[in-house]
């Protein structure tokens, strides 16, 4: 059996994999064999486990080596236990029951005479930190913070103690003395030593939910009491004669700073009240950092962005945030993409905070929109949607458009999400019918018409069809079917779906704008139709509207041969595959022969459409009383025909009654509104959670696993609630997952459900904040509530 | 603020090093696939033009550096401060460049333990525990010789 060297060699020098599987293979079982025989002399054993630990990066299975590592941490020999120990680090984990064996050999290391035995332990248990094992050893840990002067075990010590109480929090009783103790030492002041002093504050903090003593207020006065310390140990680092040995490109030690930083923020955000009397100097210390930091180097920049995060987690003074925000936007004007990454996911945080002065600097956020990195683009444009509002709609929009012009396929789910926020956009802004944004809208179409949704195309013909301003609504439709016939060249690329829909659907509404004084010929939009039907006979979508495109253009032209051509593509479909387009065929070839005039006052033009939002509640304000709730399309195209048309009303009747019974292709639709409207029930055994005069929350536990709990909750309205929002936090030892409100529009008495999903450990208990709008504008309302399961 | 994992991989993702800290979802031969994906993510990436940090589930956040040949790669919690890391990767990598004299990849393979020694020296429980090279180094270089 050869020597390490000769086996990595072997595996290294193999030409095939089935070699190196047959040289693995056959050592790992020699080694198995080996490790049975009792009598191998101690150097053997050790070899065999350094080359297990080879084959353990390989990737080959390892576990019939555990014991063999206790075995070797049992030996006296420095060299048996120094391999012993990296083994049972990187072979075992904090779940296996074997740890237990460890728990004897560990006692006794820590408490061994030579200084480099202890170390190893302490390494060890930092690494292996089992609830029982902190249990079981944090005396001798103990007992090194309280005895040595050994810098290198104390600091390894720190950084076990800090993992001890993270498992067990009630062992915080015994370490807090030693934060001050040890940051008061003067023997004691390595940054090492400091870090794992920073460490055991920061476990103390967080363990404050999971302490069950009622001595906290005493630790915590403790842990305050330590502030100027961190400070004082701070503005040193940040003077300019700092020690060269912890200079790290010309920031000194910026491991220190962050760890220290952090702890702060963790203190003053638990203590607020408490340590209320520092903040100014923090206030003050902040701004120096954050000033005096002029590197270009990533440690300088590491300071300063946990600074900034410091300012906006904290909420400090307006002046240091304005400056905060400076820092970031100096971030992202850089060339580093990784202080631009950072800037960007910090901005996203901070527009609620500080809208106007992330506004300043959007210039640099949208230079960030044509980043080569795709997680750097896509951050912009979500934080480009942030810092969007009426003032600077019309120029941030305009960066998008470039954006989505210079953007390809391989953004095509960032394409998707510009595109719906625009809609979004418009109508909430409620500039949907103006002239420039339906220009935008189309302008975007020609490049992303083939990566969005053809439910998104629809959204766009509702703004055409909605505008207001004809002139330029016969200029648009004019322009889109310019560039469909080829007549002018728009750049829009043959495999532009959502551009031909659009094309079709305007030649179906408005053939006779369209036909206005020739400006195009009828053969050329029957000839348009008959391509795309030829083209597209596959996709059903395309196909329903090739069909109502027909049919109404057919009642706007005379020329007969035309209209054969209309009759042939209607009739073509009357035996297809596919039942909806046979229905819709077969309904329209009735319609088609109807007297001209009749079809001309049936065929009319879409009326102003009302927008539905999933609750079927007209969200529109121009036209409250329209509701549109007749499940068959065709039937609200034929009713609301303009009122121009006098005898429409008639006609309309005796059709609806042709087609009555018809089964409809949009029961889909008006399946999912109704689904909407069901009542939810509150389970019996739900949790009464909080009322007040809008609402009554209740809480329900569906399960509780050791780890995992699921909740609903339910909002039941005593008045409509608009656009509701549930924001929920839980304490830190957990992690909160919010599922989905099943609606967010609530009619009086009706209830909405929202799921959550907490994993973690400790007592469930949450902090529930509700955002809507009632009559009377935005409501907020907040409550606290403590369930008793715990996790 | 904690480190899940460091991992070593070479250009054709081969794995060179694996200290675990947070034990990886799953059983042992997911590790395999994991790191597999790992490889995937951060080989795709520019890495001139792509930050340094790529989230990697819905809990971990990668950062990770190449140096040559190999990547160094970082697992984090997705809300800890990214750049920091940056700088524990390449005080690691100085700390090898320093101790190897001038590192290579086939330092690393051939003396995974040593590397393993330094790391942890540098990293205990997935925490920063000592921040001076030369402290690192002087204490290295004196358990090298315990032989």
């Amino acid at each position: 059996m050869g020597s390490l060297r000769t086996f990595i060699k072997d595996v290294r020098g193999a030409k095939t994999l089935a070699e190196e599987r047959s040289i693995v293979t056959k050592e790992s079982a020699r080694i198995r064999t080996k490790l049975k025989d009792d009598h191998l002399p101690q150097d053997k054993r050790r070899k065999n486990i350094h080359k297990l630990l080879y084959l353990h990066i390989l990737g080959e299975k390892t576990h019939f080596a555990q014991v063999e590592c206790i075995n070797l941490i049992a030996s006296d020999d420095f060299r048996d236990k120094r391999i012993g120990y990296l083994a049972a680090v990187i072979l075992l984990d904090e779940n296996q029951e074997i740890l237990t064996l460890l728990t004897n050999l560990l006692n006794s290391d820590l408490n061994h005479p030579n200084r480099y035995v202890v170390s190893l332990a302490l390494s060890a248990l930092g690494s292996l930190t089992s609830p029982e094992l902190a249990r079981d050893l944090y005396t001798d840990v103990e007992s090194i913070l309280a005895r040595s002067t050994d810098e290198f075990l104390v600091k390894k010590a720190l950084q076990c103690a800090a993992k001890i109480v993270q498992r067990d929090a009630a062992l915080l009783e015994i370490f807090y003395p030693y934060i001050e103790s040890i940051l008061k030492s003067h023997h004691l002041s390595s940054h090492g030593v400091r870090l794992g002093v920073a460490k055991l504050c920061q476990a103390a903090i967080l363990s404050r939910s999971q302490y069950e003593y009622d001595n906290y207020p005493e630790i915590l006065q403790s842990l305050v009491l330590n502030i100027p310390e961190f400070y004082s140990l701070l503005q040193d680092m940040n003077a300019t004669n700092f020690n060269p040995e912890y200079n790290v490109n010309g920031t000194c030690d910026p491991f220190l700073q962050v760890e220290l930083l952090y702890t702060l923020r963790l203190l003053f955000e638990l203590a607020p009240q408490e340590t209320e009397r520092y903040k100014d100097k923090l206030n003050d210390l902040l701004t120096q950092i954050a000033t005096n930091s002029d590197g270009t180097k990533n440690s300088a920049h590491a300071v300063l962005y946990e600074c900034v995060r410091t300012i906006f987690a904290l909420q400090l003074e307006q002046s240091l945030k304005v400056l905060g925000v400076n820092v970031l936007a100096k971030f992202l004007s850089g060339k580093d993409n990784n202080t631009k990454y950072v800037a960007l996911n910090t901005l996203l945080l901070v527009v609620p905070q500080e809208p106007h002065a992330v506004q300043k600097h959007r210039k640099f956020v949208s230079r960030c929109l044509f980043d080569p990195d795709v997680s750097i683009r896509t951050r912009a444009v979500e934080l480009t949607f942030a810092i969007l509002d009426s003032s600077n709609m019309k120029e941030l929009i305009g960066e998008l458009s470039s954006f989505l012009k210079a953007s390809g396929e391989q953004d095509k789910d960032l394409i998707v999400f510009v595109v719906d926020h625009l809609i979004e956009l418009f109508e909430l802004h409620a500039v949907g019918h103006d002239n420039w944004a339906i220009d935008v809208m189309v302008d975007l179409l020609k490049v992303v018409g083939q990566h969005i949704a053809l439910e998104k195309v629809s959204e766009i013909m509702m703004m055409i069809n909605n505008l207001r301003d004809l002139d330029h609504k016969s200029k648009l439709i004019k322009q889109v079917l310019q560039i469909s016939l080829g007549k002018s060249d728009g750049g829009v690329s043959g495999d532009n779906l959502g551009w031909k829909l659009v094309s079709v659907w305007c030649i179906g509404e408005y053939g006779d704008i369209l036909l206005q004084n020739s400006y195009f010929l009828d053969t050329e939009l029957t000839g348009y139709l008959t391509l795309l039907n030829g083209l597209y006979s596959h996709n059903v979508k395309i196909i329903s509207y090739i069909l109502t495109a027909a049919l109404k253009l057919s009642a706007k032209i005379q020329n007969p041969a035309c209209n054969e051509d209309l009759r042939q593509i209607i009739k073509g479909h009357m035996k297809d595959t596919n039942l909806i387009l046979q229905a819709k065929s077969s309904q329209y070839s009735i319609i088609f022969n109807q007297p001209a005039k009749q079809k001309q006052d049936v065929l009319g033009a879409m009326p102003f459409f009302e927008r539905k939002n999933k609750n079927g509640n007209s969200k529109s304000d121009s036209k409250p009383d329209t509701k549109i709730q007749e499940p068959n399309l065709l039937l609200d195209l034929l009713e609301s025909t303009p009122a121009s048309n006098g005898q429409t009303k008639n006609d309309s009747q005796t059709l609806a009654s042709i087609f009555g019974d018809q089964p409809s292709n949009n029961t889909a639709n008006v399946a999912t509104e109704e689904t909407s409207h069901v009542t939810i029930p509150i389970p019996s055994d739900a949790v009464h959670a909080y009322n007040s005069s809008d609402m009554d929350v209740s809480i329900k536990v569906d399960s509780v696993a050791p780890s995992e709990a699921k909740l609903d909750l339910y909002v039941k309205a005593h008045a409509p609630i608009k656009n509701l929002q549930v924001l929920a936090a839980v304490s830190k030892t957990q992690k909160l997952v919010m599922g989905t409100l099943s609606n967010h529009s609530i009619a009086a008495g009706q209830v909405s459900r929202q799921e959550l999903k907490v994993t973690g450990s400790g007592k469930l208990k949450f902090r529930i904040k509700l955002v809507h709008e009632s009559p009377t504008g935005t409501q907020i309302e907040q409550f606290d509530h403590k369930l008793d399961q715990s996790l | 603020m904690s480190i899940k994992f460091v991992i070593c991989l070479n250009k054709q993702g081969v794995l060179r090093l694996i200290r675990v800290f947070e034990p990886f979802p799953g059983d042992a031969a997911s590790n395999q696939s994991t790191i597999a994906q790992i490889y995937k993510l951060i080989s795709s990436r520019d890495h001139k033009h792509q930050s340094n940090f790529v989230e990697f589930s819905d809990s971990t956040k990668l950062v990770y550096r190449r140096y040559a040949g190999l990547y160094f790669v970082l697992g984090v919690e997705l809300q800890d401060e990214e750049l920091i890391y940056l700088s524990h990767i390449h005080l690691f990598v100085e700390v090898l460049d320093a101790f190897f004299g001038n590192v290579c990849e086939l330092d690393i393979v051939f003396n995974f333990h040593k590397a393993y020694m330094i790391l942890d020296e540098l990293i205990i429980g997935g925490e920063i525990q000592e921040t001076s090279k030369d402290v690192i180094l002087e204490r290295i270089s004196y358990l090298d010789r315990l032989n």
